[in-house]
């Protein structure tokens, strides 16, 4: 993997937690330079700790918020970056900021995808209708807002009756308001009867709140697994290879990801009441299809949800690195070595040339990813703020743990930011290996804290977590 | 009971509170000309619409922002040093040196005569919509709080939840946070007045009107 150019870089790292410190030691492995920003609330975070032992004191600059831009612009030119690294959430998927980091008096590089292909795969709208043109599968539903009522009930009934044919007995579609967001302007609609009358009140409620009443129809989803598949790309487009799938049906209740597990399926292992290896295989070619179609051109992340006959419709399109990216690098290997996702999305998007293709990348064993997190479980995820008393692990050659929080001093919980706290990548030779060393890592896991004060009332998920180790990739 | 004499007296000993001005976000900064020992004035008018006396220009993208006095005071430091450099945000350019008003006295004594409600843990804070709307229609001390009664939401980590009063009976004689801002632990949240003690406090506040000089 070349290197050659890279070194006139110098990365402005536009996030905070885990995956700025990732960004900042995949930096350090390309040779490059990087500069980091923090706020106020983060002055204790791992991240800015681990910017000043790199890069020293000038390598951290203080911003008011990671969501104002022009702070980190600001930063940029201070600093003479040459290159943004976005990160997760914030401006990942914000085409205007990738935009504008190209195209200001001073350009910059944008270390992700180009602006117009976030554009074009950030609207779930737009992604399903260049999804069906190549005949990928997707979620049935209005690939755009309906405003007909005699279309409405077009698509309702069709998706009624695609939930009869999965066997689903009591069936459930969604109505949104398609300017909406947020949970505004959403409701489920249990039988075809009751649908116009919420179709109407829903446009209705879009047209006075939003000025638009166009309404989406869709499948309410659920006893579905959730597969991703991860695509890399070099710049123009023109070039792309997989690295394999990943199965992120732990989640919490807000849908957020909560265990990963590469490969997505284990045929072979777990019994399927469907061909899971042609479904994995399927997923694969649709989503590489489509990078090549949409001439997708850093990293990417096509979602998929597979019904439980093994039917896989695409969701969505993640513009950018995922969390769980190193859930897919423990498995693969390239020309024989270790793989570095977020090296390679920044030696990519700095201009690098993927000199490899898929015949050189092969698997190895099976990936488990841990989320963190200081929540109550048991009362709807409910985040917990609080102080970090306590935190450690035992280290193995088979686990690599990702952290803001530091381990020698008390870490109190920022409650500006979301409450992710580390993530752990567990890798086995194969699922049960995995499963055994991921209830070892639990088991030997130490992470306390307390709330004003009170140990009794701070709350983590990792006895969600060992519950759950147990039936991976099951469905 | 309260002894005010000592209370403002106490004030008295040390008049002043350090305002630091710093800046609000990234840039470059260029100060308007002032020396240590220069008096500013803060924002004046009906509806506070004439803004405070320029203290210093923070340039970013182009965009050049002025930055005034927030308060009346003196000068007290400059820190020069940043004139026409790039600064994080946060970093201290000024501090001036503020005289209490009449009003400010007040509230540091009414501190010490309410009952503080404070805030159980570090989070944003607002009002539930209900006491939000007659605090906004019929302006403070219209609401009255008893025990278990939820008047406040917590906001933090994007989830709300209601939190409950819990106290004296009376009524919200003073707020002490901004809406959008976080409020650390144990911070107070609200001054409460026990409607029997209403004649006493308003005497605390004539008392101070009348004896407190304000400094031109």
């Amino acid at each position: 993997m070349d290197s050659a150019n890279l070194g006139r870089h110098k990365v402005l790292i536009a996030n905070r937690g885990e995956i700025a410190m990732r960004v900042m030691h995949a930096c350090r492995r390309l040779g490059l330079d990087f500069v980091c920003v923090t706020t106020r609330e983060d002055l204790h975070s791992g991240h800015v700790r681990l910017a000043r032992e790199l890069g020293g004191d000038q390598a951290v600059y203080t911003i008011t918020s990671y969501l104002d831009a022009n702070e980190l612009f600001s930063v940029a030119d201070a600093s003479r970056a040459t290159a943004v690294h976005p990160g997760y959430g914030f401006f990942a998927e914000d085409f205007r900021f990738a935009r504008r980091v190209v195209r200001r008096d001073r350009p910059l590089e944008f270390i992700g995808p180009s602006w117009w292909v976030i554009r074009d795969l950030g609207d779930k709208i737009n992604t399903k209708r260049i999804a069906r043109s190549l005949g990928v599968p997707t979620v049935p539903g209005s690939d755009r807002p309906v405003y007909s009522e005699m279309e409405a009930d077009e698509i309702a009934a069709s998706l009624f009756e695609f939930q009869a044919t999965q066997g689903i007995s009591d069936g459930v579609i969604m109505v949104k308001a398609s300017a909406g967001g947020g949970g505004m302007g959403i409701e489920e609609v249990g039988g075809f009867e009751a649908f116009r009358s919420v179709f109407r009140r829903i446009r209705n409620y879009a047209k006075r709140n939003f000025g638009d009443e166009g309404v989406l129809i869709e499948q309410r989803i659920f006893d579905f697994n959730h597969l991703e598949v991860q695509v890399v790309g070099e710049r123009g487009g023109k070039k792309h290879v997989h690295f394999g799938t990943r199965n992120c049906s732990v989640q919490s209740t807000g849908k957020q990801k909560r265990i990963e597990v590469a490969p997505g399926f284990a045929p072979g292992v777990v019994p399927y009441t469907f061909d899971a290896a042609r479904v994995l295989d399927e997923i694969t070619r649709h989503s590489l299809a489509m990078a090549q179609e949409t001439r997708y051109d850093n990293v990417g992340t096509w979602e998929w949800i597979i019904t439980p006959r093994g039917e896989p419709f695409l969701m969505e399109v993640n513009t950018r690195i995922q969390v769980e990216n190193g859930v897919s690098a423990v498995i693969s290997r390239v020309n024989g070595g270790p793989v570095d996702i977020l090296a390679e999305q920044i030696r990519l998007a700095l201009g690098g040339s993927l000199d490899y293709g898929q015949p050189d990348i092969a698997f190895d064993g099976v990936g488990i990813e841990y989320r963190l997190v200081a929540e109550n479980t048991d009362n709807r995820f409910t985040p917990c703020a609080g102080t970090i008393t306590r935190f450690g692990w035992r280290e193995h050659d088979w686990l690599d743990v990702y952290t803001q929080v530091p381990t020698d001093v008390p870490y109190e919980i920022p409650m500006e930011y979301d409450p992710n706290l580390a993530l752990a990548i567990v890798w086995g030779a194969d699922l049960a290996q995995a499963k055994e060393r991921g209830l070892q890592f639990l088991g030997e896991l130490v992470l306390e804290g307390d709330v004003a004060g009170t140990s009794g009332a701070f709350h983590t998920n990792v006895g969600f977590l060992k519950d759950k180790t147990g039936r991976l990739l099951e469905f | 009971m309260l002894n005010i004499k000592e209370l403002l007296d106490k004030v008295k000993a040390s008049p002043y509170r350090e305002i630091v001005v710093r800046a609000p976000h990234t840039g470059v900064v260029e100060f308007a000309g002032l020396k240590q020992g220069d008096t500013v004035r803060g924002p004046g008018g009906d509806y506070k619409e004439k803004p405070g006396t320029l203290l210093a220009h923070l340039t970013r993208e182009k965009n050049r922002k002025p930055i005034m006095a927030p308060e009346k005071g003196e000068v007290e430091v400059i820190h020069s040093r940043h004139e026409g450099q790039f600064v994080e945000a946060g970093e201290p350019l000024m501090t001036i040196k503020h005289y209490l008003t009449r009003k400010e006295v007040i509230e540091l004594i009414l501190q010490e005569a309410l009952y503080l409600f404070r805030a159980p843990e570090r989070a944003k804070y607002y009002f539930v919509p209900e006491v939000d709307q007659k605090l906004k229609v019929s302006g403070k001390r219209s609401v009255k709080v008893h025990e278990g009664m939820e008047f406040l939401i917590v906001s933090r980590m994007k989830r709300e939840t209601p939190l409950a009063y819990s106290g004296p009976e009376g009524i919200i004689y003073s707020v002490y946070f901004g809406r959008g801002e976080n409020v650390d632990e144990g911070e107070p949240l609200i001054g409460v007045c026990p409607e029997d003690q209403l004649t006493v406090i308003q005497d605390v506040v004539a008392r101070i009107q009348s004896e407190w000089e304000e400094q031109e």
